[in-house]
């Protein structure tokens, strides 16, 4: 490096001095989660806090507990999640960690102060040197910008992640709710072949029925069990995932209760145009890519003069001492250093963050061209699962009620037996679990819509439901 | 002419009759007016009042048609066409017949009559009659393609013949058989005698009756025409118990039956308290030598039989086929027998299902007329009927030989349930029982089987009583 000296810096000093405390970009926390209130508080219909404090701490755990003294509906779970929940906590921190990250970019370096000492025989030579970046400084207003920038993108990540973490608790709970009354049907299931062989038993005891007879009914009934067991692991299985969602301790998921069904259908589904309307105003995909573009644009310009050059400004004042002759002299100046772009132009860095700039406007093209198809697919499969619950609860239903009722008046006939009655009662549940599997897939296409209107497309594949006759021998 | 006025007198008579309207004027100008019966009740014997005297006889739940002189000739008018037939009170059926019901109205002449048809197809199909049993020109006889063409849709045929000999006789389709007939296509035909018969008896009371089947899912309304054995209402004039009149006689009337089968298989009829003899058949009369007493004659596909017996025994006497399942109405026929099993705890556990499901079966059948439960509209219960004791238990092909004392001569009233002198009903017994001798002569087997049953198989007898030491 090369130094240059000079014996006025003054000016310089206090003019750097001036801009170093005014422009400095800074960050919150409070600033932080206000921003993801803001942005999707209509999503979460509730406000997030990260508790530093004891106090605070408690608090949260106090308003967990409130919410955990009641079954949980759905938007109280999310209520549960976003005060008790720790990822979305360790969301919030990291979120702070990212921001005040991006906000050190526009801060201005901390001034080198060095001291030198050296003695030649009877000299005594002191050396103090102040040195500035001299470009950190000029290029501060240009870095401010850029961090702004890696805040707001910081920011809108953090309210994205909030936002796919509540609607995985969303979902959770559906499922959760949903496997508990499959449970239930599989327990009347198992109850009604239970009765069907233990009577198909006795009637073989009597000698009113043959082996292959009795058999044959009692080929349901074990059919039945294994359908019973597996529906009571997969309410563990949803309940313990929603646990996880919501992060909470054992005495908490001991605590929790979940309402006994779903949600009925809304009476109307939601319109392609008011979606529509609902989504353009302010999609985090669209924003977040916006925000890296421009990022990406500011830092392009300032990374022209950075990768040039480095020029660095520093006030000098050595102090000589001559012990021979109990003299001292005192010699002020200036030295500006600058880095001599002989090896490295800065060509390979201006050419990465072209390409940068590049991949990001056309990342923002990607994103604004998607979503719209996203959004359409999303509402798609929430109106196709609208309809198909509701074609299930007006006519699946109601079609199985008649022939169960029927079925029932022909029983009383003696005009079918009561292994027929029973047939077509499982076919009947049959029926009905799938007209819940279909209000299932409405709740979580229904959240994966809500996802998606707020910019954060999810999967949106429906799973076919079905309500074929369950398989059992429907009699004779 | 007065034959106009008469046949609208008849129609009076035949209490529901009324003129149909809705055949074009024009094309029936110059035929009887057809006569239309609403009605599914027993309608009183149609006296002559033209032409040959005679007894006339009176249909079950039927009617007679009326018909017009026409310079000599009887003149009748048969429409076929679809009607609502009520097979009892609670269940109405989809049928086709003639002149608004099924069966058609039983024709009667006396012998030596020139009789002539009228026969108007108000079917969606072609149709022909046949005249079972008749002696008359070749080209009279109704076989649609053999001889004659089918009357097709919205056409009028006549017929024409001599009534040659007295007897019991049937009308049917002779087109699209199986359809025609199993939608209740037939009627009944009797040719008296016209003066003294030395084979055929006076009679104060003739009834007659045309057996037929159908199979009607619990609930609907139009026969499964398709059905070859599996029928479920088995019927006399398309009625079934309770929906079937009673016999109603005075005491020692000389009743005749004549009775006609158009189902798939036979009924073996079954007459309780007297006994009776078969005086004729579709041939004729018997030969007196021929005949012996019975309480049941088999009346095999596509026969008549008529029988005759002198009413002395006074009371309600049941009158029925003798197979039992042709005495209940649609039930199931592939339930599994309930008898026996024990049920306890099991209702419980389904009733979480199917909230109204009750045990029934476990004693047998008689549950289901005990217990009253709802079953398919437009379905009759299997055994249903209440007589002064109770449930009567039955459906199908059953009905009441009603003897009285007090009935007037020509009356067909329902002198209601017969008042039994005192002490002559079954009772409970209440006094010692003594234990019977038993017989104890146990034989070996002559030829005992090589290999023996693996586990003998546990008979157990549920008891109502507590005499479990039996
Ligand atoms: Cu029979």
């Amino acid at each position: 490096m090369m130094r240059l000296r000079a014996t006025h810096a003054k000016w310089a000093l206090s003019a750097l001095g001036l801009a170093v405390l005014t422009g400095c970009a800074s960050v919150s926390l409070d600033q932080n989660i206000n921003r993801v209130n803001v942005e999707a508080g209509s999503f979460t219909e509730g406000k997030l806090a990260l508790a530093r404090t004891q106090e605070e701490s408690d608090q949260r755990a106090q308003a967990a507990q409130a919410l955990l003294a009641q079954p949980l509906g759905q938007k109280e779970t999310v209520q549960l999640a976003l005060v008790n929940s720790p990822s979305l906590q360790a969301l919030l921190a990291q979120g702070w960690a990212e921001s005040a990250d991006a906000a050190q970019v526009g801060r201005i370096a901390n001034p080198i102060f060095s001291f030198e000492r050296m003695t030649a025989g009877t000299e005594l030579d002191l050396g103090r040197a102040l040195s500035f970046g001299l470009l950190d400084l000029l290029t501060l207003p240009t870095r401010y910008g850029v961090a702004t920038r890696r805040i707001e993108q910081s920011q809108l990540r953090l309210t994205g992640n909030v936002v796919d973490q509540v609607t995985g608790v969303r979902q959770a709970w559906v499922r959760a709710v949903a496997a508990q009354q499959e449970f239930q049907y599989a327990k009347q299931v198992y109850d009604s072949a239970e009765a069907g062989a233990e009577l198909a038993r006795r009637m073989q005891g009597v000698g009113n029925f043959n082996r292959i007879t009795r058999a044959r009914e009692q080929a349901f009934y074990a059919d039945a069990a294994t359908r019973l067991s597996t529906a009571q692991h997969q309410v563990t299985a949803s309940r313990e995932e929603l646990v996880r969602l919501l992060g909470l301790d054992e005495s908490q998921a001991q605590a929790l209760k979940l309402p006994e069904r779903l949600p009925d259908l809304p009476k109307q589904a939601l319109d392609p145009q008011a979606v529509g309307s609902l989504a353009t105003k302010a999609r985090l995909d669209i924003r977040l890519a916006q925000a890296a573009l421009d990022g990406a644009a500011k830092a392009q310009g300032l990374n022209m003069v950075t990768s040039f050059t480095d020029i660095e400004l520093t006030g000098r004042r050595n102090t000589t001492f001559d012990n021979a002759e109990g003299t001292r002299s005192t010699a002020r100046g200036w030295e500006v250093a600058v880095r001599l772009p002989i090896f490295d132009w800065g060509g390979m860095q201006r050419d990465a963050m072209n390409a940068r700039t590049l991949a990001a406007a056309n990342q923002l093209e990607a994103t604004a061209r998607a979503a719209g198809s996203s959004l359409r697919e999303s509402y798609s499969a929430y109106r196709t699962a609208y309809d198909v619950a509701r074609h299930y609860r007006d006519e699946v239903v109601p079609v199985r009620k008649v022939i169960a009722e029927e079925n029932q008046l022909r029983y009383n006939g003696m005009l079918i037996s009561a292994f027929e009655l029973l047939a077509d009662a499982r076919d009947q549940v049959g029926a009905v679990t799938a007209a819940l599997n279909a209000q299932q897939q409405f709740w979580l296409a229904d959240a994966a819509l809500q996802a998606s209107v707020i910019g954060r497309p999810t999967n949106t594949s429906l799973s076919v439901t079905s309500s074929a006759p369950s398989g059992g021998d429907a009699g004779h | 002419m007065t034959s106009r006025r008469d046949f609208f007198k008849f129609a009076g008579i035949a209490g529901g009759a009324v003129a149909a309207s809705a055949v074009s004027r024009v094309s029936m100008a110059a035929l009887p007016e057809p006569v239309i019966q609403s009605s599914p009740n027993t309608m009183a014997p149609l006296m002559p009042n033209s032409g040959r005297p005679y007894n006339p006889v009176v249909t079950l739940n039927g009617w007679t048609l009326p018909w017009r002189m026409n310079q000599g000739v009887k003149e009748f008018h048969l429409v076929a066409e679809p009607v609502v037939r009520e097979m009892a009170p609670g269940m109405k059926a989809h049928l086709w017949g003639y002149n608004g019901q099924s069966p058609g109205p039983t024709i009667e002449v006396v012998e030596g009559d020139r009789v002539r048809i009228f026969v108007t197809n108000k079917l969606p199909e072609h149709t022909s009659i046949h005249w079972h049993g008749q002696r008359l020109p070749n080209g009279m006889d109704g076989v649609t393609g053999l001889t004659q063409p089918a009357i097709p849709s919205g056409k009028t045929f006549v017929y024409e013949f001599v009534a040659r000999r007295p007897g019991t006789f049937m009308y049917h389709p002779h087109a699209d058989e199986m359809v025609q007939m199993a939608m209740g296509m037939m009627g009944f035909w009797v040719t008296h005698p016209k003066a003294k018969h030395p084979l055929i008896d006076e009679a104060q009371r003739d009834f007659c009756f045309l057996l037929s089947a159908y199979d009607i899912e619990p609930g609907a309304a139009t026969p499964k025409v398709a059905e070859m054995t599996d029928f479920n209402l088995w019927t006399w004039n398309s009625r079934v118990f309770p929906g079937i009149d009673s016999l109603n006689v005075r005491l020692n009337d000389k009743v005749r039956i004549r009775m006609g089968n158009l189902t798939m298989t036979n009924h073996p009829m079954h007459l309780h308290g007297h006994e009776f003899v078969v005086t004729g058949t579709d041939g004729g009369p018997t030969p007196k030598s021929a005949r012996w007493p019975e309480v049941t004659t088999d009346v095999a596909v596509g026969q008549m039989r008529q029988i005759e017996f002198v009413a002395d025994e006074e009371g309600d006497w049941a009158f029925h086929c003798h197979k039992s399942h042709h005495t209940m109405n649609a039930m199931g026929h592939d339930v599994p027998t309930m008898i026996g099993v024990d049920h306890s705890g099991l209702a419980k556990k389904v009733n979480k299902l199917i909230p109204d499901y009750m045990v029934m079966g476990e004693r047998g059948m008689s549950d289901m007329s005990e217990m009253e439960m709802p079953i398919p509209d437009n379905t009759i219960p299997m055994m249903t009927g209440q007589g002064p004791f109770g449930s009567v238990e039955m459906g199908g092909m059953f009905s009441v030989l009603k003897v009285r004392k007090e009935q007037k001569p020509g009356d067909y009233k329902d002198p209601g349930w017969f008042k039994h002198p005192a002490g002559t009903v079954a009772h409970e017994y209440t006094g010692p029982m003594a234990e019977p001798a038993r017989f104890s002569a146990e034989g070996g087997q002559s030829m005992p089987r090589v290999r023996k049953p693996a586990t003998p198989t546990e008979v157990k007898v549920r008891k109502p009583t507590s005499h479990g030491e039996h």
